[in-house]
């Protein structure tokens, strides 16, 4: 609904309502983030077409249709998980169905002493203080509404603290689980996660919709790292296409950090990943890659912020993504160089590959360099299949169809090749090819002019 | 019946003209040589042949072993047995060379209704055609003919050849940019493919590389027709008297 000054902020009126409901309320400093959530929601309201990072990604979804906030997460069992490998691999496992924690479907047996995994809901009760200096401190809420909209709700989600010196013998997955009913449902998860001087950790997360009606899926992660801390992140994201997916991801990076990200976006109706890394100490290196594979009408976003704050930093971006249908991809990336960050080294590209004459990407790489002693660089291309390869394929007798898949999924593989993890790379593969026979397949024979 | 039979072939690029009433028979088991000046069509006749988008047929028929090769597609062209060997092999990075040759000849081989090789298999397969033409296992673990030397790239394809099998081989100035050794291993490989079956056309500058492939026929081909034709010693007289005369008289 429209207030005064044209804009629109629609669910700010839930979450005032359930404010006094949501876990913590009472204990001062967390009623006040909340509510510093709220005013800068207001403020701002639902992000425009003219907001520097909402250009081309438009939520008036959001504004017609009235999601409401689910009320606690149903009695689900675990769905089958859709990658095999990962779903095998030996992890501490941690279930959130609507962005509520649900310990029955946990198994956290056997973590090491000085690691804590826990709900965020159960934290903001029993140990809040634990939380309170590292809680709603790396998002920059007037630079991310709808993340702003989630403090506003903040109430659960996933916590993890990786004690000074730990390297976690095993990968952490995050099975996020959005389970609509017959209505809108509209769920708010926060994450939190504080990496320890000098440990080393891997995160892995599964976004998965079940069957229901639409729904909305904010989702936001604060990531600390302490110095010599090592995180790997690795995101599918894979909800259904009746859902809008939002992740806003904020990462700070002391000095000698290495944050490595990951995304694959294959699912939602909207599915976007935004990621903020603040690389505040000297000598850390950030990557953050994905690659996307889009079809029909699905609009996937992957925007990034890179502040180079410190000296002595490297960032680097690969975003590579498969565009079919008239479905629409965007990446909007920044490297900001500070004054003081000299040496930095950082360079980003993007690029896409359009199947379908309807499919678009917006592109938008960006630098903003403020030191004289730097090595950046950015890029963007955007174009077909090029009819040399198809040619040189076909010429060997490879079918048509095929002969496109091997093209695509090479287009893709230097991207995956990234990824150090062997089982989250041959997933990731595996997923793709199942893509493209999917999606791409059933339409082949359309372009063979 | 003829292997090969072009008649009066017409072909256009972006409405140009380039193939201008061509006529030429190949039989089993025949090696033909085309020579003739740059821009000559060369390039262009094989890519008619072989089917690529763009290059349209306007007059003429060609019979691929009785069957109208115009009418199919170019992976069905290389299933049925028709091979290009590029003057440019193109570089896929992203693709390495044991699972494209593999899908390559997996796919002839379904065509054919044999059974498809597992990669255990095919490895041994390809190992035995890849040691004639010193192509290393390192060169079929990388990306197709990425970072490859000009040698290398000719040599791959030539490995491709062996390993397709085809019923009528095009080489597109396959010796260009090879060294003397190098133009040996690939002729000795080209050689071994001779039989009584298969049909090889050699598209060559150069008289050298039929001294090692030793040609049927030689066919001069100048403005999209062939003006002239003969045995091996065509080839030897061109070399002497170059093109000149065949360029005014199609003029
Ligand atoms: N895509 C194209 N568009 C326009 N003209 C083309 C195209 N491709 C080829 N041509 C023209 O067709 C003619 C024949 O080219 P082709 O490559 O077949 O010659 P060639 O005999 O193989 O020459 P070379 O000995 O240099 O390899 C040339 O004049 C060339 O410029
Ligand atoms: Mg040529």
């Amino acid at each position: 609904m429209p207030d005064g000054s044209g804009h629109m902020q629609p669910y700010l009126d839930q979450a005032l309502e359930g404010s006094g409901s949501f876990a913590g309320a009472g204990t001062d400093w967390v009623d006040a983030l909340r509510r510093d959530g709220a005013h800068a929601y207001g403020l701002h309201g639902l992000p425009k077409r003219r907001d520097e990072y909402w250009r081309y990604t438009n939520l008036n979804a959001l504004a017609d249709e009235q999601f409401r906030l689910s009320d606690g997460a149903p009695a689900i069992g675990l769905p089958s998980l859709p990658h095999k490998l990962v779903a095998e691999l030996a992890t501490y496992r941690v279930v959130v169905v609507n962005g509520r924690l649900r310990p029955d479907l946990c198994a956290l047996g056997e973590l090491p002493d000085d690691v804590l995994v826990s709900g965020l809901e159960d934290m903001l009760t029993a140990a809040p203080a634990r939380l309170e200096p590292y809680l709603g401190k790396i998002i920059r809420l007037n630079d991310m509404p709808m993340a702003a909209l989630n403090t506003a709700f903040l109430n659960d989600g996933m916590v993890m603290f990786v004690g000074d010196g730990i390297v976690l013998d095993k990968p952490v997955h995050l099975i996020s689980i959005t389970a609509p009913g017959a209505d809108a449902m509209m769920v708010q998860p926060r994450h939190l996660v504080v990496m320890g001087k000098d440990t080393t950790a891997t995160l892995i997360e599964t976004h998965i919709t079940t069957e229901g009606g639409s729904s909305f899926n904010n989702i936001v992660s604060e990531l600390h790292l302490d110095e010599g801390a090592n995180l790997n992140h690795f995101v599918f994201q894979e909800e259904s296409k009746t859902t809008v997916h939002l992740s806003g991801t904020a990462v700070a990076m002391a000095a000698k950090t290495t944050y490595d990200s990951f995304v694959l976006q294959s699912g939602a109706a909207i599915g976007r990943s935004e990621i903020r890394a603040y690389m505040n100490g000297p000598g850390s290196d950030c990557r953050l890659d994905g690659v996307y594979l889009a079809t029909d009408k699905q609009v996937v976003d992957n925007t990034t912020f890179v502040e180079h704050a410190a000296p002595e930093c490297r960032s680097r971006q690969v975003y590579k993504g498969v565009l079919d249908g008239q479905s629409r991809g965007v990446f909007q990336g920044k490297v900001h160089v500070m004054r003081d960050a000299q040496k930095t080294d950082g360079h980003q590209l993007s690029r896409a590959l359009l199947l379908s004459p309807r499919a678009e990407i917006d592109a938008r790489p960006e630098l903003e360099i403020y030191a004289d002693d730097v090595k950046c660089s950015h890029g963007a291309t955007a174009g077909e299949l090029d009819e040399d390869l198809m040619f040189y394929l076909l010429s060997r007798g490879i079918p048509r169809e095929q002969a496109r898949r091997m093209l695509i999924e090479a287009f893709l593989s230097e991207a995956i090749a990234e990824i150090p993890l062997e089982q989250v790379a041959e997933d990731f593969t595996t997923h793709v090819r199942q893509w493209l026979v999917d999606n791409v397949d059933a339409h082949a024979g359309q372009d063979a002019t | 019946m003829a292997l090969l039979e072009i008649r009066n072939l017409h072909a256009t690029v972006d409405d140009k003209p380039i193939i201008n009433g061509l006529d030429l028979t190949i039989g089993g088991g025949e090696v033909h040589a085309i020579m003739g000046p740059n821009g000559s069509g060369k390039s262009t006749l094989s890519y008619v042949l072989s089917g690529r988008a763009g290059y349209e047929v306007t007059e003429g028929e060609v019979l691929f072993d009785g069957k109208n090769l115009l009418e199919m597609e170019a992976d069905e062209r290389a299933r049925e047995g028709v091979f290009l060997a590029f003057q440019y092999p193109v570089e896929i990075p992203g693709v390495t060379g044991i699972t494209f040759l593999r899908t390559a000849v997996n796919a002839v081989r379904q065509h054919h209704g044999e059974a498809p090789f597992d990669a255990m298999d095919f490895v041994k397969f390809v190992r035995e055609k890849a040691a004639g033409l010193n192509v290393s296992d390192d060169m079929l673990k990388r990306a197709v003919n990425t970072g490859f030397s000009g040698g290398e790239k000719k040599r791959m394809e030539i490995l491709q050849m062996a390993a397709l099998d085809p019923k009528l081989a095009i080489l597109d100035e396959t010796d260009s940019g090879l060294d003397i050794d190098a133009l040996k291993v690939v002729a000795d490989g080209v050689n071994a493919m001779r039989t009584k079956e298969r049909g090889l056309l050699v598209i060559t500058h150069y008289q050298r590389l039929l001294d090692y492939i030793v040609p049927d026929h030689v066919h001069v081909l100048a403005k999209g027709r062939i003006v002239k034709s003969g045995g091996k010693e065509l080839a030897l007289e061109l070399e002497e008297s170059g093109y000149a005369e065949f360029l005014e008289d199609a003029a």
